[in-house]
């Protein structure tokens, strides 16, 4: 933000030179609002790690409309950029908050088995303390048993019937001792039991958390990466990852994608938009059935529609290249109809790192 | 400072010969009319109309006008009524699905409390 601060009187004055007009323009509200709130988003530890992707749009967004705030085009012009780049803060803000509400739901597994653990450690506490008066009421029991008893030896003659009274509760006695001993025994060990599964489940978070931070690293991403194409049947082949776009996605005959297809679509373009790097080229392909010129048509249709999903789902265009093959290319015999089906295809080449695909 | 701005002068004339000749043969705005449209009935699949009516709104009414404006030809207008419709139709999506996954962590959250709790009686 310094940055901006610093040009800015550098640019009021560069706009006051080439409009040529003694007063200086007046302030760009739309476009400080969008300042403001890129500064807030950039501010916030849950977007910049959650949605880094949408966020680096937002800023190219508005770099634009300062540049052009800067060359001193006109108001119209620099409300639609700083527009954009509001709305684009504002979805890398909402992309943020649900994948963290994602992350909860994923965590609440693990919430669910630590209160259960919590629950069990309460159970021990609770054996303990009553071990502890079962103690407490033998001990009582027994002084009052030697009490009985010297009571006993003084008038031993008249109360035999008494000493034997008392023997008997003496007995008795240690018996709930003995039974208290065991059951602060079994106290004891259900509580080491509990504090070892903790520690076993401190153990698990650590290296949960542990793990968590090798993905982030440049070697785990690769992992995720892979992960995430795993998820669209991404083949790995010489010219890049390739996603098969089946027929069944696509409105018979048309270039209409189905519901099924924008899904899979969605998946690949957060993909691309997390991998700046990487460029996507789009191939579109039918059976021999028709004329040349209508499957050269269809494909170049599907093709384009895939490209047009991506583009609305905010994919750069300079990133995409998309061509329809006609009936060129088949993957399967054209001779039965699972055959045909599997050739009307649109396949999408994800490059490696670095942008180039080998052309076919 | 004269010599100056007689050349910004220049330069602003110069610009705004080139940005009026732009204008001239501007393009019509097609593929960016596509793309919003499928923006609009991405978000709208999402649940855009229930989670974010406002953004879903003007959407809409920035798609109607900027369909007004290229039967008008007035592509530059289009091409900015629709590139701002987009931007608001990928906002509604998103505040439709960040809303459901909100709720879903909610439901979640409450199910661990009511557990918890239920834990906590058998125990007391």
């Amino acid at each position: 933000m310094n940055n901006h601060y610093a040009i800015k009187p550098l640019a009021l004055f560069v706009a006051a030179v080439l409009s040529g007009c003694s007063s200086m323009p007046e302030r760009n509200s739309m476009l400080e609002q969008a300042r403001a709130d890129y500064g807030a988003a950039q501010a916030n530890a849950q977007v910049v790690t959650l949605a880094a992707g949408e966020l680096r749009q937002a800023s190219d967004s508005l770099d634009r409309a300062n540049a052009a705030s800067n060359k001193g085009e006109n108001t119209a012009t620099v409300d639609h950029l700083a527009y954009i780049a509001r709305q684009q803060v504002g979805i890398a803000e909402e992309t943020a908050r649900q994948k963290n509400a994602e992350l909860m739901v994923a965590n609440a597994g693990a919430e669910r088995d630590r209160v259960r653990l919590d629950a069990r450690t309460r159970e021990a506490d609770a054996a303990q303390r009553s071990a502890d008066r079962a103690k407490r009421d033998a001990e009582a029991s027994q002084r009052s048993a030697q009490a009985s008893q010297l009571q006993s030896e003084a008038s031993r003659r008249q109360a035999e019937s008494a000493q034997r009274d008392a023997r008997a509760s003496q007995l008795q006695s240690e018996a709930s001792q003995r039974s208290s001993e065991a059951a602060q025994m079994q106290s004891e060990a259900s509580q080491r039991m509990a504090m070892a599964e903790r520690q076993a489940a401190t153990d698990a978070q650590v290296s949960a958390a542990a793990s968590r931070q090798r993905t982030l690293d440049a070697e785990g991403r690769a992992r995720l990466l892979e992960a995430q194409l795993a998820d669209l049947a991404a083949k790995k082949t010489d010219r890049g990852m390739v996603i098969t776009l089946g027929d069944v996605l696509f409105d018979t005959n048309q270039s209409q994608l189905r519901s099924g297809g924008m899904r899979n679509v969605g998946k690949l373009a957060d993909f691309v938009k997390q991998n700046p790097g990487r460029i996507v080229m789009i191939e579109g392909f039918t059976d021999s059935v028709g004329t040349d010129g209508r499957n050269q048509r269809l494909s170049d249709e599907r093709a384009g529609a895939v490209r047009t999903a991506l583009l609305s789902m905010g994919v750069g265009s300079e990133r995409m290249t998309s061509r329809g093959y006609g009936e060129s290319f088949p993957v399967a015999g054209n001779d039965t109809p699972a055959g045909r089906q599997q050739n009307r295809r649109v396949e999408i080449i994800v490059s490696e790192d670095g942008g180039v695909i080998k052309p076919r | 400072m004269k010599t100056n701005r007689s050349c910004a002068t220049l330069l602003a004339l110069g610009c705004s010969l080139a940005l009026a000749a732009g204008c001239a043969s501007t393009p019509a705005p097609t593929e960016q009319m596509a793309v919003s449209k499928l923006a609009i009935a991405t978000a709208v699949a999402a649940g855009g109309p229930e989670h974010a009516a406002v953004e879903m709104k003007s959407a809409q009414d920035k798609m109607d006008r900027a369909n007004r404006a290229m039967a008008k030809e007035d592509y530059d207008v289009a091409r900015t009524l629709a590139e701002e419709a987009q931007a608001d139709a990928r906002l509604a999506e998103k505040k439709a699905q960040s809303d459901k996954a909100q709720k879903a962590a909610a439901v979640m959250r409450d199910d661990n409390r009511v557990l918890r709790e239920e834990l906590n009686r058998k125990t007391q």
